[in-house]
């Protein structure tokens, strides 16, 4: 007891002087207490430094920090189990060796002194790792060789298993590669285990010589024992040892197929021919298999073999051939190809773009059952050339056909526009075949035509637009629009489904409501469920709150209910991720002041009944206005009134790194307002590196081709940032955050010239040399103005200066 | 009880093996067909651990050439409702134990499959090695790189036929890339894609890291359930006071017990990569973290974990929420990229990618290699080269910085305090069993 107390007294002593070396002069219990607050730290650069205080304030601040661990029941540890984790950590690094003895002295204080056995069990794990030099050695076998000599001799004698294999690590031990001739020995022994094992230990050692004994033993060894020496030789490639497989290939059963195997393993002519010599017979499976894998091209041998072959023998033959596309086989298989199935089967594998005359002819002739085999040789005749190559080449063999549509597949392969207008005009006229081509095709402009088919019911037009969206679309919010126009009409579960498990990858909030509207059909609950989460977990734009926890907690029952083997975590993710849900931004009110002002509020988080236009593209979310509208896409959203002079105040955040938006003044609706308003002020994250190369009169808060703004560094991502837009005459005034950003007038910017002098569409005079007919508008709607997904906006109120509730500072 | 156990510890490997040859028991039920395997010629299996992945419908199996004959568990709760499945389900009535010594010893046991928390890995592998079992062994092989080398020497000296489970660098479809390993092993023995190469393991290429295998803390002490034999599921970890989420299924986000979604899933991921890289005989030089603070006992997340081998070729771990973005290739190289879905920039892949010979025909079938004693395809030798990998990356996480690795005497070069890493010390007598 008494030890105690004199520790924490010293401990106190210390913690209240001023620690010399700490830059900021902060005594030892500050720099503990500045650690504990930061813990965890994100990032290893920020860690060492707020460590390196701490180390150096070591063993006070070790046993400062160590002494307030407590028992585990109060279940208040783990910033200091962080702190002091790290703190050995560091103390142990290379190049720290400075700090090692101070705050391992910290350590065994603290862990002497710890009341709480747990604390005390960790502290000396941190100990350890600051005390290489205390470890128990290895205990080292001491055994003469002699010795070791004796005991595997007497191991050998056994008949057990483990006794065998370890006589044999000993022998390896003591004798290196004198232990070959024990090797050779085990060899007679009826135990597989050992023999297997001491051809392994023979692997480091082998000689010619070796090798040399093993194949004149061979035939004295048990039937066992020759698969092992087989599966051995194999296994290391004996090249030496060809003839002595090739031999065996007659045997019967477990030698042939180790002797097959091994041949095939080690390669070589020889053996290439012998394998192929037994094909056809009862070892044709082991031959094949082992001519597959064989390490060497066998195109001469299959080529000279093809010639007089038959049976089954020539079926494995075209089945490598084909397999392997071996061209130079492409004659013999043409000439067998009339008569003989697998042959006709075969030529796609061996065909070049040399053959492609000779397989159309062929193709155009051919009897309905040929048809399939010719129209892929066909393609694969033409799969090495550039895609209009393909198409010229094709339409060629089209014109000349009395069959056209026989060749329609292979058009289709070329991907090209051209092909893509040629069938599309085809299915327009009826053609059914042409469809099945444009199911094939991997080009956009075949979405058209497909979802036309998919709408007028043909499933698998409805499966190919739907994978051509997913793969060949970049942009989410295009790809998801896209679909959901196929989707729209899909009602069968084996098409929502599919549809459901491509939308999962789509991270927007749009796809994430397309999912959600399946959670409660039966049929498709599941795969929308597994929808949701995924999307919901990587989503990039703002979803909203109480939507997405019912959509989750849907997926949470879905998935608890059937509860199969790995539904258990994602029930777990899904309890996290709505744990996780931000509430909603609040309802706003005018600030008293601006009451006082006349102030109107336009966007409180309710409602947009004050606003007009495109109000899909700007919904509320989180009682805010999410934006999801692209540029001219849908259009923008206007007040409904319109304005002069005002000021125009709103909060935003950007959801997507790169956001992009703007607000229109003095604006028409239904046009740029950057040109045909008054001016557009520019909302963009600019911070994001695909804006490397932007103007200066595009960054955020800029009049838009006339002044630029000052370049702000934005907020992160979903912090809300206050902005205040006046503008009074041609004077514009932009503050964010409490900074000036843009003081103007945009008449002067432009010495008066908005549009050019000399009535081109090159207007010398503003900085965007574009001409704005719109700047002197005398009045206009204020618009958000879209250009793409990611903005969120809330707060929004605005307060006329020409109305005549505009009031200064009535009393 | 107690005693028994002590038994065991003192009397190790060589004597007990002689079991082995006892004669086995004859065991009902076997049909009159021609299928008919004679019970002496039938396999034999014990799993321990059936509160997981031993339940699986893949492992919970017991057939004709290899029956399940014994299981273990140190909840009885697990047991009970494993023996009743295997009644219900199987047809069988295992026997039943609670030290997974004793069903090692059992001589009516070939093949020990393990099935428990990975920080009991290396003690059951190195047991049933000495006793002369086989090993099926789940992922990952083993906890620390000092205990991967103990099974390697085990499994040597007593020549067992391990097989370490995981399966992808020889058969099923490889995750994001549509297809199974083959033609990618193929693709970059062809030289077509140049090198080095980088192979990029991330959310973007088709890989969840599994983060919500990550640990709690401030884990408030619980009454240990009567089921449980808390003391032996700890075994030779650290004792700690039991909180249910230490245990069971949640035990991978301790780093006592398994190294979170790296531990969980680091060895899948890896191992068919070492494999077509061939490097199944070769380690990297270093690895990198980059990754925020690490608890000393719950396991954190992390953002990205780089192996660089000696010829440059790396592999780069991106952890869930910090992939790469763009079009993300899986594997890199200096002449050619492969993406998701097997896409790939060099043109015909396909075509060309079937000119060449299949990869070496490897032994896949784990009854065979414990009849013929041969190498199973994922073995000691380069399932312990993985699984070093992934335990490299533990390393390096717990510790925070990065590590430099020899890999000839497979230790880490100039940090005393990673090498003490490698070895941990195991708890009570536990430790003694590892020899």
């Amino acid at each position: 007891m008494k030890k105690t107390i004199s520790i924490i007294l010293a401990i106190f002593a210390s913690a209240v002087l001023v620690f010399g070396q700490d830059a900021r002069q902060r005594t030892v219990s500050t720099i503990v207490s500045d650690v504990l607050a930061l813990m965890p730290i994100q990032t290893a650069d920020e860690l060492q430094s707020e460590i390196t205080s701490l180390a150096a304030a070591a063993p006070q601040s070790v046993e400062l920090l160590a002494s307030q661990l407590q028992a585990p029941e109060k279940g208040v540890n783990n910033k200091i189990e962080y702190a002091i984790n790290a703190l050995a950590n560091f103390a142990c690094a290379p190049g720290n060796e400075k700090y090692k003895d101070a705050v391992k002295q910290g350590f065994k204080k603290a862990a002497e002194a710890a009341a709480d056995p747990v604390a005390k069990a960790f502290l000396e794990t941190q100990i350890r790792l600051l005390s290489p030099e205390d470890e128990p050695k290895p205990e080292v076998e001491n055994a003469t060789a002699k010795e070791l000599l004796a005991r595997a001799k007497a191991l050998a004698k056994s008949d057990n298993r483990n006794d065998l294999c370890e006589s044999m690590y000993l022998y390896d031990k003591v004798l290196g590669k004198d232990n070959l001739k024990n090797v050779l020995k085990a060899l007679k022994s009826d135990n597989r285990s050992y023999r297997v094992t001491a051809l392994d230990y023979a692997e480091k050692y082998a000689d010619e010589a070796f090798i040399g004994k093993l194949v004149s033993k061979y035939n004295k060894l048990s039937d066992g024992a020759k698969v092992d020496v087989l599966n051995w030789l194999g296994d290391n490639k004996v090249k030496a040892a060809t003839d002595l497989f090739i031999s065996q290939f007659a045997n019967g059963g477990e030698i042939a197929d180790a002797a097959i195997e091994a041949a095939g393993k080690t390669g070589g002519r020889k053996a290439a021919r012998a394998l192929i010599d037994i094909l056809g017979t009862d070892k044709d499976a082991a031959a094949m298999k082992a001519l597959k894998s064989f390490p060497k091209s066998l195109t001469r041998e299959v080529e000279i073999a093809l010639g007089h072959a038959d049976g089954q023998k020539l079926e494995s033959l075209l089945s490598l051939a084909s397999g392997k596309r071996m061209k130079n086989c492409a004659d013999k298989v043409f000439e067998l190809a009339g008569s003989n199935e697998s042959a006709l089967k075969a030529l796609a594998g061996v065909v070049s773009s040399d053959d492609f005359g000779k397989i159309a002819g062929l193709l155009d002739k051919a009897s309905d059952a040929q048809v399939p085999a010719y129209a892929k040789a066909l393609q694969a005749a033409l799969s090495k050339m550039v895609p209009e190559a393909k198409y010229a080449t094709v339409l060629n063999a089209i014109e000349n056909a009395n069959n056209k549509e026989r060749f329609f597949p292979a058009l289709a392969s070329s991907n090209t526009d051209q092909a893509v207008d040629y069938l599309a005009n085809a299915y327009n006229d009826g053609n059914q075949a042409a469809l099945k081509a444009l199911t094939k095709v991997q080009n956009l402009k075949a979405l058209k035509p497909l979802l036309k088919a998919a709408n007028d019911g043909d499933e698998t037009s409805y499966y190919s637009y739907i994978t051509l969206c997913n793969g060949l679309i970049g942009d989410p919010d295009e790809k998801c629009a896209k679909i959901a126009s196929a989707l729209a009409n899909a009602k069968k579960p084996e098409l929502v489904i599919p549809t459901l498990n491509i939308l999962a990858g789509i991270p927007t909030a749009q796809a994430f409501q397309l999912a959600s509207n399946y959670l409660d059909d039966k049929a498709t609950a599941i795969t929308a469920a597994g929808a949701v989460k995924n999307i919901a977990s990587k989503c990039v734009d703002v979803l909203d709150a109480a939507k997405t926890k019912e959509a989750l907690g849907k997926a949470f029952d879905i998935y608890q209910k059937r509860g199969e083997a790995d539904d258990e975590y994602a029930c777990k993710e899904l309890k996290k991720m709505i744990d996780a849900i931000q509430e909603p931004s609040p309802i706003y009110e005018l600030t008293a002041d601006e009451q006082k002002q006349g102030f109107e509020l336009l966007f409180d988080g309710t409602n947009l009944d004050k606003w007009v236009g495109n109000k899909e593209g700007y919904r509320i979310s989180n009682n805010c206005i999410y934006v999801t509208a692209g540029y001219g896409n849908g259009g923008n959203l206007y007040t409904e009134k319109e304005y002069k002079d005002f000021v125009f105040r709103f909060e935003f955040a950007f959801a997507r790194p790169g956001a992009n938006n703007g607000v229109g003044v003095r604006t028409p609706m239904g046009v740029d307002a950057a040109y045909d308003g008054m001016c557009e002020v520019q909302i963009l994250d600019h911070d994001d590196p695909i804006y490397e190369g932007l103007n200066a009169y595009q960054v955020h808060g800029s009049v838009y081709g006339v002044i630029p703004a000052k370049r702000i560094v934005h907020k992160p991502l979903g912090e809300w940032s206050c902005e205040e837009i006046r503008v009074q005459g041609n004077h514009v005034t932009v503050t964010v955050n409490g900074e000036v950003i843009l003081d103007g007038d945009v008449k002067e910017a432009c010495q008066g010239h908005n549009v050019a002098p000399d009535g081109s569409n090159v207007n010398p005079y503003t900085v965007d040399h574009r001409n704005h007919p719109g700047m002197f508008n005398e009045t206009g709607h204020v618009g958000f103005l879209g250009h793409g997904a990611g903005v969120e906006i809330r707060n929004v109120r605005i307060l006329d200066l020409n109305a005549k509730t505009a009031k200064k500072g009535r009393k | 009880m107690d005693k028994s156990r002590r038994s065991f510890l003192k009397t190790s490997g060589a004597g007990l093996a002689l079991f082995t040859v006892a004669p086995r028991t004859a065991f009902g039920k076997m049909g009159g067909n021609n299928n008919y395997i004679a019970p002496s010629d039938q396999l034999t299996r014990g799993i321990i651990g059936v509160g997981g992945i031993g339940m699986s419908s893949n492992h919970f199996v017991s057939d004709q050439n290899c029956r399940l004959v014994a299981l273990c568990d140190v909840d009885s709760k697990h047991l009970d409702n494993a023996v009743s499945k295997a009644k219900e389900k199987l047809d069988e009535t295992p026997k039943t134990y609670h030290d997974f010594r004793e069903l090692i010893h059992d001589a009516d046991v070939d093949i020990v499959h393990i099935a428990t928390p990975p920080h009991w890995h290396a003690l059951m592998a190195c047991e049933a090695a000495n006793a002369g079992k086989d090993v099926f062994c789940e992922k990952p092989m083993t906890r620390t790189i000092g205990e991967g080398k103990r099974v390697k020497e085990a499994v040597k000296r007593n020549g067992t036929i391990f097989r370490l489970n995981t399966w992808f660098r020889f058969k099923d479809t490889f995750y994001g890339l549509g297809t199974t390993v083959e033609p990618l092993k193929k693709l970059v023995d062809s030289g077509l894609l140049g090198w080095p190469l980088t192979v990029r393991i991330s959310g973007a290429t088709g890989f969840a890291w599994k983060f919500y295998w990550t640990g709690k803390e401030n884990l408030i002490p619980q009454p240990v359930p009567e089921c449980l034999d808390y003391d032996m599921w700890l075994g030779p970890a650290p004792y700690k006071p039991y909180n249910p989420h230490r245990v069971h299924q949640t035990f991978r986000g301790y780093w006592d017990y398994d190294g979170g979604g790296l531990g969980d899933m680091g060895q899948h991921y890896i191992d068919p990569v070492q494999y077509f890289l061939g490097k199944d005989n070769d380690f990297p030089v270093k690895v990198e973290v980059d990754a925020p603070q690490q608890h000393p006992d719950a396991i954190g997340i992390w953002r990205s974990i780089t192996y660089t081998y000696a010829d440059g070729c790396k592999i780069i771990l991106e952890g869930e929420g910090f992939e790469s973005s763009g079009k993300v290739p899986y594997i890199e190289g200096p002449l050619g990229k492969v993406y998701k879905g097997f896409e790939c920039t060099i043109p015909n892949v396909q075509e060309l990618i079937n000119e060449m010979p299949d990869p070496e025909p490897r032994n896949t079938d784990y009854l065979e290699c414990v009849k013929t004693r041969r190498h199973f395809a994922l073995n000691e030798e380069n399932g312990y080269h993985s699984a070093t990998i992934v335990n490299m990356g533990v390393c390096a996480l717990r510790l925070g910085r990065t590590l430099n690795f020899d890999p000839k005497t497979q230790l880490f070069i100039g940090d005393d305090a990673a090498n003490l890493l490698i070895d941990q010390p195991m708890r009570g007598e536990w430790g003694k069993m590892l020899k």
